[in-house]
């Protein structure tokens, strides 16, 4: 058997590429963040087929080399479980200006049955900037209408949307009415108004899911509905329900719609006003996916750190959170998804709860943390290495990262043209 | 305005006027002998508001014709006169109402459809913009609308100033006498007055799309007026013709916001302009700068009403700045007065004369004089028309039109009995003679039925007892049925009518007679059930308890409501000033010589850095000391790039080279983006026009002085800048597919452009060169927009370009060296790292973003690695933000050029401060902590590149500005006023006083937002 041990460094880890296929691999002397809150100042771990089967103290750690195909020394470096990009638009966008290139919103109120995983590119030049940042996986979501579609959840590497899939199908979008909303586009904005149609649009997502819940129940239906076939798994625990929604009153309302139509896995998607009502989510278990640290208050009076703060607020509140990233430019964004948990940690969040906030307890919410969200003994190999804090700009420098056991490039096309016009100067 | 000559205007118009009365009034033939008139009429008895200054009790006015011939106490009324009793009535002159459209047709737009209009579609010798047509004459449109012309009557007003309110030069306004009953006899020659505002109304032409555009467009058409009176040989135009008229005419500006005030007062000394003002209702919150304009104001006093609080979801979400301008509203009139502004008020805004009123005694109730608003109501505005020598007051001589109220309409609710226009009598209604309220004892025919009457004034109700037997489980008891009765009061008439089904009647009774209150008796005839005609009468036996009313809708005067700096969340309670401070022991950046220094000292004295290094420095008695350890010293962040606190667009997107207009005619102080700035340690920055146009608009360089006027966040004696954009978005080709019209669609067209641009420059450089050395004898045309180019060829004036593809950043450097200039700054600048050599023997700066990509198609070579190989060849760099929320943690995106590319991380911090301050040419004030600086300071609580960092304080010149604990205070602050006010709304509320709040969409601008309002779209920069 071939042994390599490796030194790490940017080169030999460019070398490997996303062909290398080592069965057992073992991780030696780096600083471990497990993703669940523990760490371990020296941690060896090994990896078969794709699998952590061991995470050890390596002081305490004896091992023979030729048991391993490759060995890799991390002494002085951190490790990370791969990041989690919930509730985005990646791999279903690649230039937001450019309407061929825009695959994420279809034309429908009702769209349970638009499957994401399908679209999903993985050869995206997007998704080749994001991985290199920490983020290695992302849940693919569509856009628009009520309910948007179902999602599904995918590594950001891989040679087709088949073996990318880490989660098929993980949970339909519904996005809940504003309680504010109102007409008109930007060049000719029509004003907002309370209530203005809020009960009837209410009314008509209640009427689609009773009508969803009411298909469920039928044994053997004679002819298929696809929109309520793809609601069916929302009733019995095997899908999500992400409801996007931020205001008090919505948040209030979704609470209460459901539990009175008993949706096994609610989650709130945006949260601004979560905090008011923290008391009532983790009475209910419903977690919230929040809103983008890096966002401008709602209204003027707001705390102007309230964005900023809010994942330390909800911590406090006792309710399950993991940070998302919905917004301007969201797909190129999601490479900065570790700096947004890096910004919740400046105002308030442990580093390591900041950590879990973007890797176990998305999974937990998304309900793959059986295989996914930390560095524990089961769970996939899939994770990174950071020179420094990953959580810190000036530190993430991701100089190995594997997804369930594959090494991934940690180069792009955009770090190519840099070594590119580099040589061009230094003629 | 030429006083002189308005002077010998107004004498010529008062002769001509004079020889129309004495002559003949009506040139039309007469069907038959002319209708009789009275000739005199005497008003005796009556409180008579003469003019602000005098109200005399017990007065007679004569009137004769259409004038007051005498007014007093002690005055024999003519034999001849028609006497009239006003016991207990008060006079008023009539109102005159400066802002008015009644009787003038709305304007229409002369096109339809969406690709754009880049030409008038005017038929005729006009302007060659829709917006201005100073031209349309409101004499000409008028026609007496007799509705229109009751409401305002209704409230008061006797004359109004009416014109087609529509465009940037309105045209001209008419002067109607309301009420006259002849036409000719409405429109008055008294006055010329030409209307002006800020929007473009229904012209649907591009140009311009924004304020600064509208701005610009007004400014040259005052220039292109001056050239066409001085120039010989021209082209007609009817448009500057009209403009040429109205400099010598009263003129009034529509503003729709205190500062809009501000700016076109600017305009106003440019060319030596008396403007008066409309306002917009919020002048209070900067009433120092507006007295010091001298000019008169025209307030609307339609306050708001109060929004509908009682669901405390709906409530929480209003924004505290609306919340506390309802509240100080009301005081406007009073605030600005206090300051000794001349003031006009106009009814504009109002539906009914009870809303109005209510609002005049609110106003009064808060503290404005009832002198002061009877002259706003009428001498001022004569005044500011120049025709307060006919109106106004009634002081002997003047018109005789006037109000009768039955009471005085200032104090309490009253009555419009009576309104007279110049000399012509028309009655309202009159006060009931009879006060009937009280329990009768009605007979008809042998009936007697106990009746009540309830009500005041002219409005009755009333009931009859009817007791009957009625029978259940056996038993029969006594039943009181009240039969509803209706009851007309008119003059001395009474009709009373109510039905009645019993055993004796079953049906409809009908009464009327005549009414003697003194013995409390009423008596006539009236028809029965049965049909018969009959007599009945009745008596008084109780007179009603007379119940003392007070007016509820008036909110009482509140000495909690007092306006912030600015009047809003986080506003000051007083604007901060400058303090002496000393910071100690801190890690202190100092992007000098002397690097990061640890245990540092900072002296801030008088708005400057006087101390900065190591060591012990004797501190300066009665300094602030503030103790760093474990803080981080740094100057504050420029931002190089920034839209924020921009009013009304951000594109002059009308036109391709838009180099007239400028963002610093724009700058508004009251955007809270200027405080999150501030508390992400933004103390400066360069606020720029979008990218629509190739050669886009002047930028504003700012302080961020939060609290201060958009005058005094100006930075003083800053260079000058002007924005040019590439690609994309100057060929508009994510704009939808209709706009395919202005050129250029392509980077072709858009090099062309330049050229045509700078031709055109130089050509109009040498013509004024010809008229200064004398080779021509006129002067050329003004024109804004070459003025500017030349500044840019003499290197007068820096470019900052919008650019992202390398061969568009090439081309344009070809431009600028065959034109001699160098380009300033390429900002975004993605692809700069392909040609940063070339970049650099240019000579061009950078300010790009971190690592922003993937938004358009001319951004997919974009890399983040971009400001490091720019750097590396020598560019200066900066990381600019383009966007509010980013603008707010550019020390997070300073740090990510140590990332990509590994920058060290003190040239990381200067591409957020020193490079920006160099490539705005401010670096010798600010950029680093050194002697004699600007004190622009950020105090942090760690490393400011670290993700930790959080700002503890940001200081400008010197003023603490930013205070992480003191802000904490402000926002329990905002919740508490916030909470007393919605409290005192509630209160509002349960007078039935509401309406629903309409929450503004929250837009931002960024570089390619067209149009007057804020963008919800996603960034496309």
């Amino acid at each position: 058997m071939k042994q390599i041990i490796i030194t790490l460094c940017f080169s030999i880890v460019t070398m490997i590429g996303n062909t290398q296929e080592a069965k057992k691999i073992l991780l030696l002397g780096g600083y471990l963040h497990v993703g669940n809150g523990e760490i371990m100042e020296s941690a060896a771990i090994g990896i078969e087929d794709g699998t952590i089967s061991f995470v050890k103290n390596s002081l305490a750690y004896t091992y023979k080399a030729e048991e391993w195909d490759t060995i890799i020394e991390l002494k002085g470096k951190q490790i990370y479980p791969g990041f989690v990009a919930p509730n985005s638009t990646l791999g279903l966008t690649e230039i937001d200006a450019v309407r061929a290139t825009r695959d994420f919103d279809d034309v429908g109120k009702f769209n349970p049955h638009v499957r994401s995983q399908i679209a999903f590119n993985v050869e995206s030049k997007v998704v080749s900037t994001v991985r290199t940042n920490g983020v290695l996986m992302c849940q693919a979501t569509p856009r628009g209408g009520f309910i948007s579609g179902t999602s599904s959840i995918m590594a950001l590497d891989g040679w087709n949307w088949e073996d990318a899939t880490i989660s098929k199908d993980d949970g339909i979008h519904l996005n809940w009415p504003s309680s504010m909303q109102g007409g008109g586009w930007w060049a000719q904005p029509a004003p907002k108004k309370p209530n203005d149609k809020y009960g009837e649009r209410k009314r008509e997502i209640i009427d689609f899911f009773q009508m969803a819940k009411a298909y469920s129940n039928e044994i053997d239906p004679k002819t298929i509905d696809l929109r309520l076939e793809a609601m069916k798994a929302c009733f019995n625990g095997n899908k999500r329900v992400y409801i996007h929604a931020n205001e008090l009153q919505e948040i209030v309302d979704i609470i209460e719609f459901s539990t009175s139509l008993d949706i096994p896995f609610p989650v709130i998607v945006g949260g601004y006003d979560a905090h008011l009502v923290t008391r009532q989510l983790k009475d209910a278990k419903i977690p919230v996916m929040v809103v983008r640290p890096h966002s401008l208050p709602e209204n003027e009076e707001d705390d102007i750190d309230h964005a900023y703060k809010l994942p330390a607020l909800l911590k406090a509140g006792g309710v399950k959170f993991c940070i998302q990233n919905t917004g301007d430019m969201e797909a190129m964004n999601a490479r900065n998804l570790p700096f947004l948990a890096g910004t919740a940690m400046a105002y308030g969040l442990s580093l390591e709860d900041a950590i879990s906030s973007i890797s176990l307890w998305s999974c937990e919410i998304m309900g793959i943390n059986k295989n996914y969200g930390s560095i524990e003994k089961g769970k996939s190999a899939t994770l990174f290495v950071s020179d420094g804090n990953a959580l810190d700009m000036r530190s993430n420098n991701i100089s190995l990262a594997i997804i369930g056991g594959n090494f991934m490039s940690t180069t792009n096309f955009q770090t190519e043209l840099y070594h590119k016009y580099s040589k061009k100067y230094t003629k | 305005m030429n006083n002189s000559n308005l002077i010998l205007k107004r004498t010529i118009v008062v002769f001509l006027a004079f020889i129309s009365t004495v002559t003949f009034g009506q040139i039309e033939p007469n069907n038959g002998v002319p209708d009789s008139k009275v000739k005199m009429y005497a008003l005796k008895n009556a409180t008579i508001m003469v003019n602000p200054e005098k109200t005399i009790e017990q007065g007679t006015l004569l009137i004769q014709d259409d004038e007051i011939i005498k007014i007093g106490t002690l005055i024999k009324i003519p034999n001849n006169a028609v006497v009239i009793d006003c016991e207990g009535k008060t006079i008023v002159p009539s109102f005159i109402e400066l802002s008015s459209s009644i009787g003038i047709p709305e304007a229409k737009s002369t096109k339809t459809g969406y690709s754009p209009q880049l030409d008038s579609y005017k038929k005729g010798a006009y302007y060659w913009n829709e917006s201005i047509h100073p031209e349309v004459d409101a004499n000409l449109l008028y026609s007496s609308p007799p509705n229109v012309n009751t409401s305002l009557i209704q409230k008061g007003f006797g004359f109004a100033l009416t014109h087609q309110k529509d465009g940037i030069m309105q045209g001209k306004g008419a002067f109607v006498a309301l009420g006259a009953s002849d036409i000719h006899k409405q429109l008055t020659d008294w006055s010329d007055t030409y209307f002006y505002s800020l929007n473009k109304g229904k012209s649907k032409q591009s140009y311009p799309s924004s304020q600064m555009g509208s701005i610009a467009l007004l400014r040259q058409a005052f220039y292109d007026a001056e050239w066409y009176q001085n120039t010989s040989d021209k082209e007609r135009n009817l448009s500057l013709e009209a403009i040429i008229s109205a400099m010598e005419s009263t003129q009034i500006f529509y503003t729709n916001d205190k500062w809009e005030i501000l700016r076109s007062a600017k305009i106003a000394r440019e060319f030596n302009l008396n403007f008066n003002y409309i306002g917009s209702g919020n002048e209070y919150q900067i009433v120092d700068d507006i007295a010091a304009l001298n000019s008169t104001i025209i307030l609307p006093i339609n306050f708001p009403k109060a929004y509908d609080v009682t669901n405390p979801y709906i409530a929480r979400q209003i924004p505290l700045s609306d919340l506390k301008h309802w509240e100080m509203a009301p005081h406007n009139p009073r605030i600005l007065r206090e300051k000794g502004i001349n003031l006009c008020i106009t009814s504009e805004g109002h539906k009914t004369a009870k809303e109005f009123w209510e609002h005049v005694r609110q106003m009064i109730n808060f503290g404005l004089s009832e002198s002061d608003a009877l002259n706003a109501l009428t001498l001022e505005p004569a005044k500011t028309i120049g025709a307060d020598d006919r109106i106004g007051s009634l002081d002997i001589g003047k018109k005789a039109s006037l109000m009768i109220y039955d009471n005085n309409p200032f104090t309490d609710k009253a009555m419009l009995l009576e309104s007279w226009s110049m000399g012509e009598r028309k009655v309202h209604s009159e006060v009931p003679k009879h006060k009937i309220a009280g329990k009768y004892n009605l007979i008809i025919k042998d009936r007697h039925l106990p009746l009540t009457i309830k009500g005041e004034g002219n409005k009755f109700s009333g009931n009859i007892s009817l007791i009957s037997k009625k029978v259940s489980d056996g038993i029969s008891k006594p039943d009181t049925i009240k039969l509803k009765t209706k009851v007309i009061l008119d003059g001395n008439d009474i009709t009373i009518q109510f039905s009645i089904h019993d055993s004796i009647w079953d049906g409809s009774t009908n009464l009327r007679g005549k009414i003697n209150s003194n013995v409390g008796l009423m008596e006539g005839e009236g028809m029965i059930p049965t049909g018969e005609w009959i007599k009945w009468s009745a008596i008084k036996t109780e007179k009603s308890k007379s119940k003392k009313k007070t007016d509820k809708t008036v909110i009482p005067f509140d000495s909690m409501a007092v306006s912030w700096f600015p009047n809003m969340a986080y506003g000051f309670d007083s604007i901060p000033e400058s303090q002496t401070l000393v910071i100690e022991h801190a890690t202190v950046w100092t992007n000098e010589e002397d690097g990061i220094i640890e245990n540092g000292t900072v002296i801030v004295k008088d708005g400057k850095i006087t101390r900065c290094g190591k060591g012990k420095f004797s501190k300066p008695k009665g300094a602030i000391i503030i103790d760093g350890t474990g803080l981080h010293v740094t100057s504050g962040i420029i931002d190089e790039h920034s839209h924020i606190a921009i009013s009304k667009g951000v594109n002059e997107a009308g036109q391709a080279i838009s180099a007239e207009v400028s963002i610093a005619d724009v700058v508004h102080s009251d955007d809270i983006n200027i405080y999150r700035q501030l508390a992400g340690g933004v103390t400066a920055a360069q606020l720029l026009h979008g990218s629509a146009n190739p050669i886009g608009g002047q930028s504003a360089l700012i302080k961020l002085k939060w609290g201060y006027t958009p005058e005094e966040m100006l930075i003083d004696n800053a260079p000058k800048f002007i924005k040019f954009a590439l690609g994309e978005n100057v060929k508009q080709s994510n704009w939808g597919d209709f706009n395919r019209v202005r050129f250029p669609q392509t980077r072709m067209g858009v090099e062309q452009v330049y050229y045509d641009g700078f031709e055109r420059a130089k050509a109009y450089r040498k013509a004024k060169d010809d008229f200064k050395k004398g080779i021509i004898n006129e002067a050329p045309r003004v024109d804004l927009e070459l003025e500017v180019l030349i500044e840019i060829l003499e290197s007068k004036r820096f470019v900052t370009c919008h650019s992202y593809i390398q061969s568009e950043i090439n081309m344009l450097m070809h431009v600028a060296d065959s034109m001699g200039f160098r380009l300033n700054t390429f900002t975004h600048i993605l692809e700069g790292y392909k040609l940063a050599d070339k970049m650099a023997s240019h000579g061009a700066g950078a300010s790009t973003f971190s690592d922003w990509w993937a938004y358009k198609f001319e951004v997919n070579d974009a890399i983040p690695y971009n400001a490091k190989i720019m750097s590396d060849q020598g560019i200066v760099v900066a990381i600019n933000s383009d966007d509010a929320e980013m603008g707010r943690r550019l020390n997070q995106e300073a740090a990510k050029t140590v990332k990509y590319g590994g920058m060290t991380e003190e040239e990381a911090w200067k591409t957020v401060t020193l490079n920006p301050a160099k490539l705005l040419h401010l670096d010798d004030r600010m950029g680093s902590l050194k002697e004699d600086k600007d004190a622009d300071i950020v105090i942090w609580s760690a490393n400011p590149l670290s993700i930790q960092a959080k700002v503890l304080y940001s200081i400008v010149d010197g003023v603490i500005l930013y205070d992480r604990e003191n802000s904490h205070e402000l926002e329990a602050r905002n919740q508490r006023e916030k909470a007393r006010i919605i409290a005192k709304m509630l209160d509002s509320n349960s007078l039935g006083k509401k309406r629903t709040f309409v929450k503004k969409k929250k837009g931002h601008f960024h570089c390619n937002t067209v149009g007057e309002e804020e963008s919800l779209e996603q960034n496309h920069h």
